[in-house]
């Protein structure tokens, strides 16, 4: 019988083995990401025209059009992973990807946690409703439900200044979104862009409240400390500023969107210079 | 209207997406199963043991597996794991780890049961009639254990398959989350979450239906065989 | 390990488990009463009623929790059934139990012996009579643990709830988590809770059982 429990000894020695040969032990630099030919990026999946999977499963928008150039500019392969709002510092701090470029919003917090290059995009809130029940003002929303994406500045903001806003907190975008087409909620907030872009496209809605808090910008996050890679991203940015890269960005992802009549400029942050 | 919105299944490559998303939930099913029946093995036998200490863990092993709900284990090998010990493990890992864990504990349990209720003259009878250890356990034993698990096992096995919808939560793509993305492209077609919702329950079912059915066939066969344990 | 960020947010927690609770038991109630009704109209073979429970049955235990509730929640709206969070929640709930409570029950009810209800029939007693007083009393000493470990086993399936956006003690954990909070005290807490809520049950269920040991009469093996 002796034999049985060396037999299960060794059964749970091998997986220990395995999970901590299959975990990261820290962030990968720039050398070694270069070494392994491919670098991880965080990218959402269902927030459109800024990262989502399009019908033949290829992942398109604003942040994955930066993603496969920064892949490229590196010489290496680009391995995406689908990310939700509330994950995204989880997956910085325990190393499951190098790069979040999820549409993260610098804000102090969360530059505690992880590091944030530079700036790409404008953003601040704004919080989209129905055409019959438009909501204008923000003291409008006080006693009724608000719709919000977990972990996004959203629910933060309201949390901290408005919390007599009853939130709604669903854990992804297309949650959210059904939960404002089915009525659980009066409005949805999340950042402007994001709105702007979803209530053009479904008639109905329309965003009462253009912008909400401070003007923030939108950045890439890699680990913290991770210093090699932040300063590459740094340089890149910086040099995709000199052939306007995020107007082409801009006009291949996010200007069939807007409109014709939409400015870049209201969004677009170039060279890292706001 | 609802012709409009199941056209949205066959848009694309949108049904094999739901089908490779099917793919990896299966994947972890069929590893944490193939865990779980040999650790569970281990597991059934150690319970047996007269030794206090060795029943002790089994036994806290298996509370702890009850009386947690699968996502807070879930959620502490994958996101506390990495927070106490340094350990990142990635989704499908966390997954196979925590349900394998469960999977076992049941098992052995399981199959602690079955052999328990083999009665006890049985291996009286062959030991009077000269037959080893050894033999008792291979030709008296095992295919009464078998016989009497196996409906039970499978069982555990539908179960093991419908957990794993819960790894979505860890962000693992699978079938649900691959439906999400799908439903994400066409808010505007009005009932394309309901078809995509529905399939996906769909799938769910004509998987797991087919080996429920065989687990009850089997119980009702080895119900009458001999072996039942009728003197 | 921050005790003081542990201290802040016990009443979070205490709010969260109470929802679990509620929507727990009145999952629980109604999965008792339709599970009861289902497992009477396949053993009395009810025409009809017989084949619905059986395809009910079936339909339920073979489909996830998480699934049914994405489909009630976000799918049957769009087709003009919307139903309030709370009511998909009780609703997912009493599908996905009363399937497994139907089956408890049969168990139970198999065990008694045939010839108890002959008996009961040759008495002069109504069907409702001879369910009340001599069949479930019997059927109920075997069916109870299987039916505690439903109880148990919803009760932990209520995890599941944050897909509702219902502020349960999961989800009350998970928002913590993500709005930076400390990881360890969260999932700490979270495990005592679920602990402290699943204890009572599970002696709840070592008691009863004891108690109802001997209502078996000679249908139970003499172990």
């Amino acid at each position: 019988m002796k034999r049985w429990i060396r037999g299960i000894a060794l059964a749970l020695a091998l997986v220990l083995v395995l999970a901590s040969a299959a975990a990261a032990e820290g962030f990968r630099t720039l050398d070694e990401i270069r070494e392994s030919g491919k670098i991880t990026i965080g990218l959402f999946h269902d927030k459109k025209p800024f990262g989502y999977v399009d019908e033949y499963g290829e992942y398109q928008g604003y942040d994955v059009y930066l993603a496969r150039r920064l892949a490229q500019d590196l010489g290496v392969e680009l391995e995406i992973v689908a990310v939700d709002a509330p994950n995204r510092i989880e997956f910085l701090q325990s190393f499951k990807t190098d790069v979040i470029l999820a549409n993260f919003t610098y804000t102090a917090e969360r530059a505690e946690q992880v590091d944030f290059a530079l700036p790409y995009m404008k953003v601040a809130l704004g919080v989209v409703s129905p055409d019959g029940a438009l909501i204008t003002d923000v003291e409008q929303l006080k006693g009724k439900k608000l719709i919000v994406s977990k972990g996004t500045t959203a629910e933060t903001f309201f949390e901290q200044n408005y919390p007599e806003v009853q939130l709604v907190r669903y854990d992804s975008y297309t949650d959210a979104y059904l939960g404002l087409l089915d009525g659980r909620g009066d409005g949805l907030s999340t950042d402007n862009t994001e709105v702007l872009a979803w209530a053009i496209e479904n008639p109905g809605f329309s965003v009462g409240i253009e912008s909400l808090g401070s003007l923030d910008t939108i950045n890439p996050a890699v680990s913290k400390g991770n210093e090699t890679l932040l300063a590459w991203i740094n340089e890149e940015i910086r040099k995709l500023g000199e052939e306007n890269f995020f107007h082409a960005d801009y006009e291949a992802t996010l200007r069939e969107t807007y409109g014709e009549n939409a400015d870049a400029d209201a969004l677009v942050v170039e060279g890292g210079v706001i | 209207m609802p012709d409009l919105g199941i056209s949205v299944l066959f848009r694309g490559i949108n049904f094999q997406r739901l089908l490779l998303g099917l793919w990896v939930t299966l994947r972890i099913a069929l590893i944490t199963i193939g865990v779980s029946l040999v650790l569970g093995l281990l597991f059934g036998l150690l319970m047996l043991r007269k030794n206090r200490l060795s029943r002790g863990f089994c036994r806290l092993w298996l509370e702890i597996v009850r009386f947690m709900p699968q996502l807070v284990l879930l959620y502490l090998v994958y996101f506390g794991f990495a927070r106490l010990f340094g350990w990142n493990l990635d989704g499908e890992l966390s997954a196979v780890l925590v349900f394998s864990f469960w999977g076992t504990a049941e098992m052995g349990d399981l199959f602690r049961g079955a052999l328990t209720s083999i009665p006890k003259h049985q291996r009286e009878s062959a030991a009077a009639l000269g037959l080893t250890r050894a033999q008792i356990n291979r030709y008296i034993l095992l295919p009464q254990t078998a016989r009497r698990l196996l409906p039970q096992a499978i069982n555990l096995s539908t179960r093991i398959i419908k957990t794993t919808a819960l790894v979505k939560m860890i962000n693992v793509t699978e079938v649900l989350k691959v439906g999400q993305q799908i439903i994400g492209q066409y808010y505007r077609e009005p009932a394309a979450a309901f078809w995509v919702y529905a399939a996906v329950f769909l799938l769910y079912f004509l998987i797991c239906w087919p080996i429920s059915l065989l687990a009850g066939w089997l119980e009702k066969r080895y119900q009458d065989g001999p072996a039942a344990g009728a003197a | 390990m921050d005790w003081s960020f542990i201290a802040a947010h016990v009443p979070d927690y205490l709010a969260g488990a109470w929802v679990t609770l509620r929507f727990g038991l009145y999952g629980v109630g109604c999965s008792l009463g339709v599970g009861l009704l289902c497992c009477l109209a396949r053993y009395f073979r009810v025409p009809v009623l017989r084949g619905l429970a059986h395809g009910y049955i079936e339909l339920a235990r073979n489909t996830p929790l998480m699934v049914q509730l994405f489909f009630l929640y976000a799918g049957l709206p769009r087709v003009g059934i919307r139903l309030s969070a709370e009511a998909c929640a009780v609703i997912g709930l009493t599908f996905l139990g009363g399937a497994y409570m139907a089956e408890a029950f049969r168990s139970g009810l198999e065990s008694v012996d045939r010839a108890q209800r002959e008996a009961g029939e040759c008495l002069g007693l109504t069907r409702a009579q001879n369910i009340r007083y001599v069949l479930l009393p019997q059927a109920l000493a075997t069916a109870v643990p299987a039916l505690f470990a439903n109880v148990f086993f919803l009760i932990k399936e209520t995890s599941m709830f944050s897909v509702l956006a219902l502020m349960d003690l999961m989800n009350v954990a998970d928002t913590l988590r993500t709005s930076g909070g400390r990881t360890v005290e969260v999932l700490f807490l979270l495990a005592a809770a679920y602990l402290a809520l699943l204890l009572p049950v599970s002696l709840a269920a070592t008691f009863t059982e004891r108690r109802l040991r001997y209502a078996g009469f000679g249908n139970q093996r003499s172990v």
